[in-house]
């Protein structure tokens, strides 16, 4: 393999490796925002050498047949090297502000960025990750990473947060280990005893010798395990909780790249079982599960009465849209899932970049304590207005082209076989028409229940009169470019795609649709 | 041979569930584990493939001597000895138990006889270890206990990945051991936070959160 590749993959994993080191050793906190900035600089370098290579040559494998990078995963990795740039503007300003009030000890502040760049490496990791195997241990090390991150404040809440996280995230991956041993099992029957025989390039190769029976189990679990990660009703339970608890940045980087990185995962297992199972099998499940969490997701942010909760139900009920995308699949659904990914963890850390300046402001979460922001903090308003309105699908935003895709594959699909198997227990017989019809009608009624919700809480919290204690004005900082720029690249994506990144879109779709 | 052994650890999983000292459940899980080594070796011996030696012998290592050490110190610290209360009373406990077994044999029933002869019914008993060290962890409310729970299913996992596939890739081993590890460490450190912040590990006391 070409020597720029490779140094391009080990600059993606060695950067954050070293840094996270490295941060542990340093005591000035100038020093460890400079490093945390390179490293993400750094990511951001090699992520466009790669995706150039990837784009023109295809899919290679390096470093003894341990990475695998294709169009997927690349595109994954531009997600993770640019919300972990913008993030890491933020936490400059939001942790100096609360290492100043003596929230948090400055010599705490090591121990941040070590279990950051772990995460970070540990996500990935994953993704780049050949073999199923070596991702799984990658997922499961992001739960480890980020659990005292959540914790991070050690408050009773966030400790409570911290726990249910560890538990249940790990309990649902143990399960999707069970699904990656079945799939060793099938594997191993047909390529013999060999330490290769979970690589994704080995797993395509023979992927029509497997055995579907297995292989359906297999699914079932990774994508009950998986899922729990990505949140997905009925898994969801820990998301609101960690969300809301979680320093802000950390929320943005796990609401926006490691559910993306988590739906990798379900989407790298349904790639090589497509070829093995009956056409639908994988799809009618995603499609089952991402319609469940939308509607349920629509229906708990209409009581929700805390706004960092509220984003995060609103992060499940993407994460199913996107789940629909992929579920319905075709050029148009998972392209339009796929760019729902880049959008949703544009507009997720967005908001939770503002809801953290108006924490920290009005140290409050509750929405009905939150008035007259745009007179407090005329920025962040319009930055969580942005937000707000990007994640309900109002036009300008790119949220809006790729729902609408998502939304017009699961009109016009013709389902694959006549009938939705949900395991051999339940099967619905409806003509094709009337049932993707009424699917998007009761689609489309969630989405409104759902944007009535969310303008109607969001519009009462930037208006009205502030309260007496909360000061006015906002002072520019370090923290305000993330912000801007985000907000930028919701409104320029959603008015046209870069050449670039559309090929690579292009190209990752059709690793999707291999068959 | 190698069935025995699956049944064995099957029957250590039940004594869990029944068992309601909490330095009790560990030990059984420490026991548990060297069943599970035992089987592993064997295994390793039957079919001549020495990469799970290394799995059995990290097995002793971690799972049944330092995980073990960690869990007994923080029950130590703690000052918990007994679960007075539970969820699930045993006798219903017991009773669950016995039909996630048939659930287990029922759901891999496809499954089974494409298998390797030697070890056919272990995939069963590994699904079955599985949702049983799940249920422990739903009906108990101690936090080490929920641990065991956890760990148990870990068990049950490498249970099926070796007697159903002979082992899973080296490193994917290497690394799912230092996963559970680092969260044995993780979930020591979190059960004295949660004794400072809480006055105690009670998981049921755990409720702020709410909708």
């Amino acid at each position: 393999m070409t020597t720029p590749l490779s140094a391009a993959v080990i600059v993606f994993l060695g950067a954050p490796l070293l840094a996270g080191f490295l941060s542990l050793v340093i005591r000035n906190a100038r020093l460890l925002h400079g490093v945390n900035l390179a490293t993400m600089a750094a990511l951001v370098v090699a992520d466009m050498a790669l995706t150039g290579r990837v784009l023109t040559l295809g899919p290679f494998t390096t470093l003894g047949d341990l990475v695998y990078v294709d169009a997927l995963s690349a595109f994954i990795l531009f997600i993770i090297a640019a919300i972990g740039l913008t993030c890491s503007l933020y936490t400059w300003s939001y942790l100096d502000d609360y290492v100043a009030c003596g929230v948090v000890a400055p010599n705490r502040l090591s121990r941040f960025f070590f279990l950051f760049h772990l995460f970070l490496f540990a996500m990935i990791a994953a993704t780049m990750a050949n073999s199923l195997g070596v991702l799984w241990v990658a997922i499961e090390g992001t739960t480890l990473a980020t659990t005292f991150l959540i914790a991070f404040f050690r408050k009773r809440e966030g400790l409570e947060a911290g726990w249910k996280y560890l538990i249940l995230c790990s309990v649902g991956i143990a399960l999707a280990l069970f699904g990656t041993v079945l799939t060793y099992y099938s594997s191993v029957r047909v390529l013999g005893d060999v330490s290769t025989a979970l690589n994704v390039t080995k797993l395509l190769e023979v992927a029509d010798r497997l055995d579907p029976h297995v292989l359906r189990v297999a699914f079932i679990f990774i994508l009950v395990g998986y899922g729990t990660k990505v949140g997905l009703v009925p898994m969801h339970t820990w998301v609101p909780e960690a969300y809301s608890e979680a320093p802000a940045p950390v929320t943005a980087m796990l609401a926006g790249v490691l559910e993306t990185v988590a739906a990798y995962a379900v989407l790298r297992s349904k790639m090589v079982m497509d070829q093995a199972l009956p056409l639908g099998f994988t799809g009618n499940l995603l499609l089952l599960f991402g319609l469940v969490s939308f509607c349920v997701a629509a229906l708990f942010i209409l009581i929700q009465h805390d706004y960092k909760r509220l984003f995060a139900y609103s992060s499940i009920e993407h994460m199913g849209l996107a789940m629909v995308g992929f579920g319905v699949g075709g050029i148009a659904g998972t392209f339009g899932g796929l760019f729902h990914l880049l959008n949703h963890a544009l507009a997720k850390s967005l908001a939770f970049f503002a809801s953290g300046n108006i924490h920290r402001r009005f140290d409050t979460r509750e929405i009905g304590e939150v008035r007259g922001l745009a007179r407090v903090q005329p920025l962040t308003a319009v930055a969580l207005l942005v937000a707000g309105l990007a994640l309900v699908g109002m036009p300008p935003f790119s949220l809006f082209a790729s729902e609408v895709l998502v939304v017009s594959a699961l009109a016009t699909q013709s389902f694959a076989s006549d009938t939705l198997h949900f395991g051999q227990f339940v099967t619905v017989v409806i003509s094709d028409e009337v049932r993707s019809l009424s699917i998007v009608a009761i689609f489309l009624v969630f989405a409104v229940a759902l944007f009535g919700g969310f303008t109607y809480r969001l519009a009462a919290m930037a208006w009205g009169t502030p309260p007496d204690h909360v000061t006015r004005g906002e002072e520019w900082n370090v923290g305000h470019v993330p912000l801007i720029v985000t907000a930028l690249m919701l409104v320029a994506l959603g008015v046209a795609l870069p050449e670039r990144l559309k090929a690579l879109l292009d190209q990752a779709t059709s690793v999707l649709l291999v068959r | 041979m190698v069935d025995l052994c699956s049944a064995l650890l099957l029957l250590t999983c039940f004594a869990i569930v029944a068992q309601r000292r909490l330095s009790a459940c560990v030990d059984l899980f420490a026991l548990q584990s060297v069943f599970l080594a035992a089987t592993a070796a064997l295994v390793a011996f039957l079919t001549g493939i020495h990469h799970i030696y290394v799995a059995a012998a990290l097995t002793v290592v971690i799972k049944a001597i330092v995980l073990p050490r960690i869990l007994k110190k923080v029950i130590e610290r703690l000052n918990v000895t007994r679960e007075l209360q539970m969820n699930i009373n045993v006798p219903a406990g017991l009773l669950i138990c016995c039909a996630l077994v048939i659930l287990a044999f029922f759901i891999t029933q496809p499954i089974i006889p494409l298998g390797f002869l030697l070890t056919r019914d272990s995939l069963a008993i590994a699904l079955a270890i599985v949702l049983i060290g799940f249920f422990t962890m739903i009906a108990r409310k101690k936090a080490v206990t929920q641990v065991v729970g956890f760990l148990v299913m870990e068990n049950g996992l490498f249970l099926g990945a070796t007697a159903a596939a002979y082992g899973m890739p080296l490193i994917v081993e290497l690394g799912v051991f230092f996963d559970v590890l680092v969260a044995g460490l993780i979930v020591g450190i979190y059960t004295h936070r949660i004794q400072d912040a809480f006055d105690s590990v009670d998981t049921s006391k755990l409720t702020v959160l709410k909708e």
